[in-house]
């Protein structure tokens, strides 16, 4: 692959600028080129190139010194991260410099941050599943939030769009609640998951189990290499197989010549012109240099991350927008959502002992969302659902046997028993309160004022998060399952690692910022194609709308500079 | 907490044990267990009780043992380069009350018991240790108990054998490059786990 452009240094001047090239921007940076528009990204970490930069791919446990475990200087580093226990030294160096970027938890909050290019479509989960007008008309429906200004069939041609050039594997299923994407052939179920898949359906009326829809790809796709089962995705992939900025759609942006990206730029505002009435460009702090820089543009494309957009929009003052660029309506920074995470069940399967798998299959099974879908699934108990991600595999923990010697020994080289869990992913409301601001008193590395977190989990996802485990442990139970252990591990907002809201789309500039093709109702060459969009969460996973979203708003934006709109 | 009270949560006062006498529990060449290596963090006496314990945990049968793979070497190196201050004086002071444990049942530190008593050590501790809750995509599942430093070890010892370079390319099965994903094999077909998880 040709090297990047990244000599933004004589030319000061674009057509696009992308904030963040992370899953939304390396879409908006692929189409705004693709389009002709010469492009500039900002990008607040290093280069990471495709193969080239991921130095861990191919190391064996016993190939670092520590096989995988962290320094204690590491762990200082990664200090919020660490929470999750998914932080190793395979992966460490995708991980954001979490003491360099500090954040104030009002109330425990986890904000996960890749600072790379690439941002965290290196290391996120790949499940890509389209929303459907369930999601789409829930806030209308039941009055929580403002109305999404598309509906399924706005965003429909571009989900197809984006799945194309992706790659989705899966098995199309035909509900309603989770449309079918264009997709590449699915993946595998082990014999465990498919006997208890048609336990569940035969016990469950209208509950089904289906291998996860993802972004891996499963034949070869566009000049990439299909998933060869390693499961070292996170490590970045020397096949290209699975879907991330950096093997997909920023070479892309690349090959058309248009595309200069910035490493080390910190966007520290969006520049509104009061006599213009438009913002002109984004100003920078160069993260090596601390130098100051301005950059012009006629569009700029916000993909900085849910979190970081909304900071950048709110540290965006000019004369017009006292409070932050876009933030007539004063919901900017409000209607912070992540789904709930990490409820569920667990349990042994007995009968398979014989059985076994080859292969490090990097997904896991998925169950729809049946709840509230009609009047016949309806719960009095709480609004909108949910649905399950899980898996099957052979596990157990050998330092938990009451053995140790030589027949231990012998024993623990066989593979473990069969085990199987789902975990929930529940819709959380828009709530006003749930919110991020700046906080002056808290500066960063480069003097940046930070962001507070103030949001947490309220009544209706707790009462879902019940139903979760309730559920989870009686389809483990008549799906035969043995010792069924459920839990609710209570997690706080931000272990989703799905942060959406912050600055929502809606039909009305009093009650949102954006319009319904993401553009800042009032500075309309401003557009925010990342999680901070959102209007409402849905339980689905969003990686895949952001895609669609954003095609759609690049669409929107060199169609509208054509008009000389913009 | 009384001594007592702290050993029977540590389990090595198994029931009513006799103490036995001082002399039938010595080994008669305590010092027989020379150390070979230069240990980063443990004292040789720890590391002497670390040998020990993996060694009686994963012995060499037709398969490497633990101390043939440095088990404790490596045990010792991630206890250095890993914990912080407050983990590594944790590891002493448990390491400490082991052996302090053994030699008020037993009249001697772990190294210098004989077999049967160490044996009888670790049987103990394994019903008295806790276990690790199950865990789920790095979150452990329900109530954690308390982890007993015997457990802690053995766990570690888990790892460190699967992880080292002669048991997971040649004791396991390692398949760094699986290609297709085959979802219900017989076993027979496959033999030991998988190495790399």
């Amino acid at each position: 692959m040709a090297n990047y452009n990244i000599d933004a240094k004589k030319e000061l001047t674009y057509d696009a600028i992308v904030i963040g090239s992370g899953i939304s921007g390396g879409w908006a940076a692929k189409e705004l080129c693709e389009k002709g528009l010469k492009t500039l990204v900002l990008e607040r970490g290093r280069i990471v190139e495709h193969v080239k930069d991921y130095p861990t791919m191919n190391l064996d446990p016993w190939d670092t010194e520590l096989r995988g475990g962290l320094t204690p200087e590491q762990k200082k580093k990664h200090q919020v991260s660490i929470r999750t226990n998914w932080v190793g030294t395979d992966t460490e160096h995708f991980w954001a410099d979490d003491e360099a970027n500090p954040y104030t938890e009002v109330k425990p909050f986890l904000w996960l941050r890749g600072h790379q290019m690439g941002g965290r479509s290196l290391l996120w989960g790949k499940q890509t599943y389209r929303w459907s007008d369930l999601d789409f008309e829930a806030n209308a429906k039941d009055g929580h939030g403002v109305d999404w200004p598309i509906r399924y069939k706005d965003i429909e041609p571009w989900y197809t769009y984006v799945e194309k050039f992706a790659g989705i594997s899966g098995e199309p299923l035909g509900l309603p609640q989770l449309p079918d994407s264009h997709f590449l052939p699915p993946m595998e179920l082990n014999c465990v998951e498919k006997h208890i898949k048609s336990r569940i359906e035969k016990e469950f009326d209208s509950r089904h189990m289906i291998i996860g829809r993802c972004a891996h790809l499963t034949v070869p796709h566009n000049g990439r290499g299909q998933c060869q089962n390693r499961n070292r995705c996170s490590r970045g992939c020397p096949y290209g197989a699975y879907f991330s900025s950096n093997a997909v759609t920023l070479p892309a942006a690349n090959a058309t010549g248009n595309l200069t990206i910035r490493p080390y730029s910190i966007v520290q505002s969006v520049i509104y012109d009061d006599a213009k009435r438009k913002a002109t460009g984004v100003r920078i702090i160069d993260a090596e240099t601390n130098e100051a820089i301005d950059y012009s543009a006629k569009v700029i494309f916000c993909n900085a991350s849910t979190l970081s957009t909304t900071q950048i929009l709110l540290n965006s003052k000019s004369k017009r927008f006292e409070n932050g660029l876009g933030n007539d309506s004063g919901e900017l920074g409000h209607n912070l959502m992540d789904h709930t995470y990490r409820v569920g069940a667990m349990g042994k399967v007995e009968g398979f002992e014989d059985k076994y798998y080859k292969g490090r299959r990097p997904n896991g099974i998925y169950i729809p969302r049946y709840w509230n879908l009609d009047e016949k699934t309806k719960n009095d108990k709480f609004l909108r659902g949910f649905g399950y991600q899980g898996a099957g595999y052979r596990g157990g923990n050998p330092a938990n046997i009451e053995d140790f010697g030589a027949n231990f020994k012998d024993n623990i080289l066989k593979p473990g028993p069969w085990e199987f869990f789902i975990t929930g992913f529940a819709e959380c409301l828009p709530y006003h309160d749930n919110q991020v601001y700046l906080n002056p008193d808290v500066l960063d590395k480069w003097g940046q004022p930070t962001l507070a977190i103030d949001a947490e989990f309220k009544e209706n996802e707790k009462a879902a998060n019940k139903q979760i485990q309730a559920d989870a442990v009686e389809m483990l139970v008549k799906a035969g399952l043995k010792d069924i252990v459920g839990f609710d591990n209570e997690h706080p907002p931000g272990y989703g690692v799905h942060e959406m809201g912050t600055a929502r789309m809606g039909r009305d500039p009093k009650t949102s910022v954006l319009n319904g093709f993401n553009q800042v109702h009032a500075a309309k060459n401003v557009f925010v194609t990342d999680g901070a969009c959102m209007t409402s969460s849905s339980c689905v996973n969003p990686s895949l709308t952001y895609m669609a979203i954003t095609a759609r708003a690049a669409n929107h934006a060199v169609s509208e500079l054509k008009k000389m709109n913009l | 907490m009384d001594r007592r009270s702290a050993l029977k949560k540590t389990g090595l006062l198994a029931g009513a044990v006799a103490m036995p006498s001082m002399l039938s529990l010595l080994q008669s060449c305590k010092n027989e267990a020379r150390l070979t290596w230069k240990p980063e963090f443990f004292t040789k006496e720890e590391a002497k009780t670390i040998g020990v314990l993996v060694d009686m945990i994963l012995p060499r049968t037709d398969t490497p043992g633990a101390l043939d793979v440095k088990v404790d070497v490596f045990i010792d190196r991630v206890i250095a380069r890993a914990y912080d201050e407050e983990g590594q004086q944790s590891m002493r002071a448990e390491i400490a009350k082991f052996n302090s444990l053994c030699k008020d049942n037993y009249g001697a530190n772990f190294v210098d018991l004989n077999e049967d008593r160490r044996i009888e050590v670790l049987k103990a501790a394994e019903k008295s240790n806790g276990k690790f809750s199950l865990g789920v995509w790095g979150t452990s599942i329900g109530e954690q108990e308390e982890i007993g430093f015997y457990r802690s070890i053995k766990s570690m010892a888990i790892w460190a054998y699967f992880t080292s370079e002669e048991i997971g390319k040649n004791v396991l099965n390692y398949d760094p490059i699986p290609g297709d994903y085959e979802g219900c094999k017989p076993l027979s077909e496959i033999g030991n786990r998988w190495s790399l998880g």
